[in-house]
């Protein structure tokens, strides 16, 4: 399932990944890490601006987070996946060389029968082959955590998928920051 | 010619529903596919494509590895001890060749 990335997506991964430069020595990647979404300032703002239908407005108006993201899962799986902060996947924010690159993967999960992980897919959607690699899980044998180290070639949003044992697709993506090529 | 070097480390004697690390690793040089030599043809890939870590013959965790694993590719999980048993961890390789290493445990 290699399913090549198409021109402008390639191109809108780019320009996101360096619409974020250092500011003030403060670097905006970091907050970005987390998906924007409706807090309660932002809708008490809201309401405190305007009417509660400018509120409710702003509500039904914000777009979902990470909408390239989303895309790429979508065309690969075929299912849509949501955020989740039920995935943790930790690297480091900056790493002087793409060749090993580590990478820790944690998901909260009882692993019982009911109620696990059947595997998670990494993704870097910057490298020339997007896929990572896909652990597999078995409920009550194998915790859903794992640590490896992977090839990046360039900055980006490295992804993570997990596919439920219900079927439904959680994710979370992390900015990393290579000096290197690691895939050449 | 290189020969790969499978290695694991995990513990040999653990307590029921104890959860423990697995760290595995072998040495290969993962090769992308995406490189040339020195007169412009591709370097055809060779990667490790898939690690099985088998308790008692059955799969307890297992991994599909890409383009973009690194070289040397190191793997730590953790497992639950359940029952005492051979651990069987089988790396296979483009081409069909694969690697195989074998570990007891004892569950008190």
């Amino acid at each position: 399932m290699k399913a090549p990335m198409v021109r402008s997506q390639r191109q809108k991964y780019r320009a996101r990944a360096w619409r974020i430069p250092p500011v003030d020595g403060k670097d905006l990647a970091l907050e970005k890490t987390k998906p924007l979404s409706v807090t309660r300032r932002t809708v008490l703002t809201a309401a405190v601006a305007g009417s509660a239908g400018f509120a409710s407005a702003a509500l039904a108006s914000s777009p979902p987070p990470n909408d390239d993201a989303v895309d790429l899962v979508k065309k690969l799986t075929g299912k849509t996946p949501t955020t989740s902060d039920r995935l943790h996947l930790v690297m480091p924010h900056v790493f002087p060389n793409g060749y090993t690159v580590p990478l820790t993967l944690v998901i909260d999960s009882p692993m019982t029968d009911s109620d696990h992980v059947r595997h998670v897919s990494v993704l870097a959607p910057r490298n020339p082959l997007v896929e990572v690699a896909t652990f597999h899980f078995v409920p009550q044998r194998s915790e859903p955590r794992v640590s490896t180290r992977i090839r990046l070639a360039e900055p980006q949003y490295v992804l993570a998928v997990a596919e439920m044992n219900d079927g439904t697709l959680l994710m979370t993506e992390t900015w990393v920051e290579v000096a290197t090529n690691g895939c050449k | 010619m290189f020969t790969p070097a499978p290695r694991v480390q995990l513990p040999s004697a653990a307590a029921s529903g104890e959860v423990f690390s697995v760290k595995s690793l072998i040495s290969h040089p993962m090769e992308t596919g995406l490189r040339h030599d020195g007169q412009g043809k591709v370097i055809p890939r060779k990667i490790v494509n898939k690690f099985t870590c088998r308790h008692n013959g059955v799969v307890v965790f297992s991994v599909d590895l890409h383009e973009a694993m690194a070289a040397n590719p190191f793997i730590e999980f953790y497992l639950r001890a359940t029952q005492s048993g051979r651990f069987e961890f089988v790396w296979e390789e483009d081409g069909g060749g694969s690697y195989m290493l074998q570990h007891d445990l004892t569950v008190a």
